[in-house]
């Protein structure tokens, strides 16, 4: 395509774009609603996979040793499983400090209730090792390789939590591709029929075009710029929505579910704009570009 | 520059528009078809400009065989001919001058030339001080001179016009034959399609003949020839 034959489509598009305006509206408000129902998707996904994140570095494991064990076996263990990739973080935890932790949590303001314990520590064996997960999936084969060392009297796990985990987090995410998939089709058919009624609308004009001797980019051009722009319109105005509304919502969120709000961690907006503007952009570009080109294909043979 | 060997073209429903049609238009001829209506003029005009395939035959413009150029390259057929519909093919929406830069515009034409262009080719055909009317206020003569405008607008080295005068009255018939005349002094080949006897008796030019399609008189200085 020539650069005239790219301005002369460049204008004509735009100039198509506000003149048939009501399918213009319609057009882009549909895909406005779809690319702001998978902008919505993805801040959740986006959010929901960083809770997650941060959720699975704080569920871990607790190895707990037989009586006879003593702080070096344990200690050894612990220089083991450091090395491990899937480790996050491993602390030893003895039993002076496990009994510590319970007199503090447990007899805070009653420490006269604690005259008999002087010199006795009541957890004796309790000393355990609390394991932390950079890659959660891989916390059943370690329980189980655990479970087969003669020191582990037993391991503390919190599988039933991990799998909510990751259901939840596939279920989303299933959910948001199934959700993109339906919207992009929506929008590829309106993106479609709105071009196929400026082609109608201009079916004389595209004629006489040709017959005079213009190229078929030359015809073609105005309508895929056209679809474009209803494309990177209806893309831009759910991002603009999102940016000015963000912070907002989280707002609401994090006071709506006040209990969980220490689980409840966001990303900032502009983290998630760096990613869904330039996402949003190329998909209002695809999905614009993919409408027309269909039609155009279809209803202007030149 | 055109040349025509056998064609025949049959429109569904078995219509034989041409039949057998055979001639050859040299470089800066001036030469009528002439015949009655229905006898396939504007079906030859069509054919020559791809705007309808034909059944069978050989057709050559400039020596290209058109009926195998792709749809693609069709536009570069079309760019060697100025053509003056017998609809005129004009957008009503848009003003005189728009609809002749509108031809210049399309063939990626540079603002500057267009303006220049333009005017003069308005003044040619006497339509300068209309020009920002609409054409669906012009006579239907008015309307002709500017399907004619923008015929010559790029150029062509063919110019094909299908009842130039079919909408004058004889004495503006007699200015658009003169025009025509012009421009095929300057070097233009020039294809008139008419029912007109007079002028074309008065003209003297080469005349080909047709009848139910097919070719009944090419006569190179000719009258207009009856059909019985
Ligand atoms: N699209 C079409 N489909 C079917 N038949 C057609 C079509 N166009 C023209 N015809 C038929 O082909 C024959 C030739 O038509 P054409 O338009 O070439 O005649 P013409 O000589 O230009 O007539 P006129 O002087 O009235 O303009 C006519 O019988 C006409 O009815
Ligand atoms: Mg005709």
């Amino acid at each position: 395509m020539s650069i005239r034959t790219f301005l002369y489509s460049l204008t004509q598009g735009i100039n198509n774009f506000f003149k048939n305006r009501l399918m213009t509206i319609a057009s882009v408000t549909t895909i406005t609603a779809s690319l702001f129902v998978v902008s919505m998707f993805y801040c959740i996904v986006v959010n929901l996979n960083f809770i997650l994140e941060e959720f699975e570095q704080n569920i871990g494991i607790a190895i707990f040793f037989e009586e006879d064990v003593v702080e070096n076996e344990i200690l050894t263990l612990k220089n083991q499983l450091e090395a491990r990739d899937e480790v996050f973080e491993i602390n030893y935890i003895s039993e002076e400090d496990a009994w510590k932790t319970f007199k503090e949590e447990y007899f805070k303001g009653r420490e006269d209730l604690l005259k008999g314990f002087d010199n006795d520590n009541p957890l004796k064996g309790s000393a355990s090792l609390q394991v932390l997960f950079s890659d959660i999936s891989q916390q059943k084969v370690l329980v189980g390789l655990l479970q087969e060392e003669e020191i582990v009297r037993f391991v503390r796990e919190s599988q039933e939590v991990t799998d909510i985990v990751q259901n939840v987090n596939s279920l989303v995410t299933y959910t948001s591709v199934v959700l993109i998939v339906i919207l992009s089709i929506i929008s590829l058919f309106i993106i479609s029929n709105t071009i196929r009624l400026a082609i109608a609308i201009r079916k004389r004009e595209i004629r006489i075009m040709r017959y005079i001797g213009a190229k078929s980019s030359m015809v073609r051009g105005p309508f895929l710029v056209e679809g474009i722009i209803i494309g990177l319109v209806g893309a831009t105005i759910p991002v603009i929505v999102i940016y000015f509304f963000y912070d907002n919502v989280i707002q609401k969120i994090s006071t709506e579910f006040f209990l969980l709000r220490d689980f409840l961690v966001f990303l900032p907006v502009e983290i998630i704009m760096a990613q869904l503007l330039p996402i949003s952009l190329i998909a209002g570009v695809v999905l614009g570009y993919l409408g027309s080109r269909v039609t155009v294909g279809r209803y202007l043979k030149v | 520059m055109i040349r025509l060997e056998n064609v025949t073209k049959l429109y569904p429903g078995s219509v034989k528009a041409l039949d057998d049609v055979s001639f050859s238009i040299d470089k800066g001829e001036f030469v009528f078809i002439v015949g009655g209506s229905g006898s396939g003029k504007t079906t030859i005009i069509k054919a020559i400009m791809r705007e309808i395939d034909i059944t069978s035959g050989q057709l050559y413009v400039e020596g290209v065989d058109i009926t195998r150029i792709r749809r693609s390259k069709v536009h570069k057929l079309r760019r060697n001919l100025g053509i003056v519909f017998q609809d005129f093919r004009l957008l009503n929406n848009r003003t005189v001058y728009q609809n002749v830069a509108f031809a210049l515009k399309i063939t990626e034409t540079p603002r500057r030339t267009i303006r220049k262009t333009v005017p003069m080719l308005l003044s040619m055909v006497g339509l300068n001080k209309k020009a920002n009317m609409k054409p669906s206020e012009l006579s239907g003569g008015e309307q002709q001179r500017i399907a004619l405008a923008r015929a010559l607008a790029n150029n062509p080295p063919i110019l094909i016009a299908d009842e130039p005068t079919g909408n004058l009255d004889p004495q503006r018939s007699w200015e658009m034959m003169k025009l025509l005349q012009e421009i095929n002094m300057k070097g233009t080949t020039v294809l008139v399609v008419t029912h007109d006897k007079e002028i074309v008796d008065a003209m003297k030019k080469r005349v080909i003949a047709l009848r139910n399609g097919r070719v009944v008189k090419d006569m190179k200085r000719g009258d207009y020839v009856h059909e019985h």
